[in-house]
């Protein structure tokens, strides 16, 4: 009897493996072996067109100097820039949908998502109409007579914000709203029939047990826009140019240079992934903490 | 009552900040349908109604190549990811399975890591072992963006969905492939549907990934559109954009109702 069953998990754990054989085949070959390549890359002698199979360090030495550096650094605080913005313009909007009537909270998500259809470089390229020196905005400005002279807003790095918010605010709201929405609202009740003020109330109970939908949706809105490429492209100016226009430059510009556009992928995958543990752990710690429980002592504190 | 009137002011706000974003989300958007009818080559001033650009666009047809690039890439690739999302996600069924953390991790890497990346690890290999790019390439990478999508859409499905119907049918002398059949398929037929829906509008969105593994004479429609914009010869693309919102709305739309008939309202 007993056999019977390993025979059978067996069976079942074998059918898994030929269940899954495609999409892990698919996802080794054509997303794990292209890193390995790039790590080869990243060694190799740069050359105009294409790329020289010798040994070299060069690519790694350059990319800590001055001008790799600071296109890093820009790029980092563009991005966190631009989450910090979402989740602020983001939690009161996710708040005031999750507490709508169930009637018309799917409408109000179905305009959160539209804009998230809607094709990216249509969204960017509305963007280019309203913030030209002769656009929307500037022709509005002045015949409110509120400048004499129109703004210069496209081509600068304020523009590749609102852009940036503009285009990563859904995957903030989306997240957070589907905590807030589940969130026991009676932990909320209990503080505040404690005696909780309703702003103590929400720094200490509503905000700590949406963290969940605030961790999901920084990375979802930070990593994208730590490599955007498109969005600085076209509202951005070529002064400061961020590292996924310098990756995307490297491979696709001549002169050409691989290695470095290789040993750059590689910096940034690395620090996306220290983030990306650091997040792990500190969502570990409060989970061992219980966010759940958390806010049951809370409420018990009052 | 201090409180009260405080816990109004809290919900007022959050209604402006709800308000504000809507014209925030919208305001380009509108912008830019009306000014697909506006009668001049500088596109920020008024000059009058037409339906030109629309004929421009009918008319060109580099547009229209791309066009058919997008939706054949789209197809093919929503095809695709959707058949392997829908075999990875049964197997991943099994808690028991001994490669599903290992698996798993594989799938949900790709949601985290920028995709520009994917963009240069991909045009590097395509490099690396000298095949020529183009259709196919891209189809293989947009196969590779959409799988995790895919798979994380039907498992959820299938993880959310009521087991005892499938205990009920096999009890009930159904054969096992009569279960999968009547029972389960159909059970997941929300899950295949939202995930091939998403594998769809990636698809047709993607700029930089096609960007990287798309070879000369292979454009898509974001391909395209940002080669008019670099050029600057941009009268046909606010008409061509709505077009295209209008075909994100219906499918919106189409989404909304299939799920209503189907699936009753959830």
């Amino acid at each position: 009897m007993i056999e019977a069953e390993i025979k059978a998990s067996k069976a079942k754990n074998n059918a898994s493996w030929l269940l899954t054989a495609p999409a892990l085949i698919w996802l080794m070959i054509f997303f794990a072996v292209p890193y390995l390549i790039i790590v080869i890359y990243s060694f190799l002698t740069a050359d105009i067109y294409d790329v020289k199979f010798l040994f070299s360090l060069d690519s790694f030495r350059q990319a800590f100097q001055s001008s790799y550096l600071r296109t890093f650094f820009l790029s980092f605080k563009l991005a966190f820039m631009t989450t910090a913005i979402c989740l602020l313009i983001g939690y009161p909007v996710a708040y005031f949908i999750a507490r709508s009537r169930e009637t018309i909270k799917n409408n109000l998500l179905i305009f959160i998502i539209i804009p998230f259809w809607t094709n990216l470089i249509i969204r960017i390229f509305a963007w280019r109409i309203f913030l030209s020196y002769n656009g929307v905005l500037n022709e509005a400005l002045m015949r409110m007579n509120l400048i004499d002279q129109p703004l210069e807003i496209l081509r600068t790095d304020l523009a590749v914000l609102i852009v940036m918010v503009y285009v990563y605010l859904p995957y903030m709201i989306l997240p957070l709203y589907s905590v807030i929405e589940k969130m026991d609202w009676t932990l909320l009740h209990a503080a505040m029939d404690l005696g909780a003020t309703e702003r103590r109330a929400f720094f200490k109970v509503t905000l700590p047990l949406s963290f969940e939908g605030i961790i999901a949706g920084s990375i979802l809105v930070f990593i994208p826009a730590l490599g955007a490429y498109l969005i600085p492209q076209l509202v951005g100016n070529q002064r400061s140019l961020l590292v996924g226009q310098v990756i995307t430059y490297k491979i696709k510009n001549i002169p050409r240079n691989w290695p470095m556009a290789s040993a750059l992928s590689l910096i940034l995958l690395f620090v996306v992934a220290v983030l990306l543990i650091l997040l792990y752990l500190a969502y570990k710690s409060r989970r061992r903490g219980g966010s759940a429980r958390q806010g049951t002592d809370l409420v018990q504190r009052y | 009552m201090p409180e009260l009137n405080r816990a109004r002011f809290y919900k007022s706000m959050n209604l402006t900040v709800f308000t504000l974003v809507m014209v925030f989300l919208y305001i380009p958007i509108l912008l830019l349908i009306i000014f697909s009818f506006n009668d001049a080559k500088i596109i920020t001033s008024w000059q009058g109604f037409t339906f030109r650009y629309y004929r421009l666009l009918w008319e060109n047809t580099a547009i229209k190549a791309a066009f058919r690039n997008t939706l054949l890439i789209a197809g093919l690739a929503t095809l695709i990811s959707t058949v392997l999302g829908i075999l990875a996600a049964l197997g991943l069924e099994n808690k028991r399975f001994s490669g599903r953390k290992g698996i798993l991790a594989l799938i949900y890497v790709p949601l985290v890591i920028p995709d520009i990346l994917m963009g240069v690890s991909l045009a590097l290999m395509f490099n690396f072992t000298r095949v020529q790019t183009g259709m196919f390439t891209v189809l293989i990478a947009h196969v590779t963006f959409c799988l995790s999508y895919t798979v994380i859409v039907i498992q959820s499905r299938l993880e959310g969905f009521d087991r005892s119907l499938v205990e009920a049918a096999m009890d009930l002398g159904a054969k096992p492939s009569q279960v999968f059949w009547r029972v389960k398929f159909p059970l997941m037929m929300p899950g295949i549907i939202a995930a091939a829906l998403l594998a769809f509008t990636l698809s047709i969105d993607d700029f930089i990934i096609t960007f990287f593994t798309s070879g000369r004479g292979f454009d898509t429609l974001p391909i395209y559109v940002e080669g008019t914009i670099r050029r600057g010869t941009i009268t046909t693309i606010n008409s061509l954009s709505t077009i295209m919102i209008a075909f994100t709305l219906f499918l919106v739309v189409i989404t909304k109702r299939i799920r209503k008939n189907l699936f009753g309202s959830f």
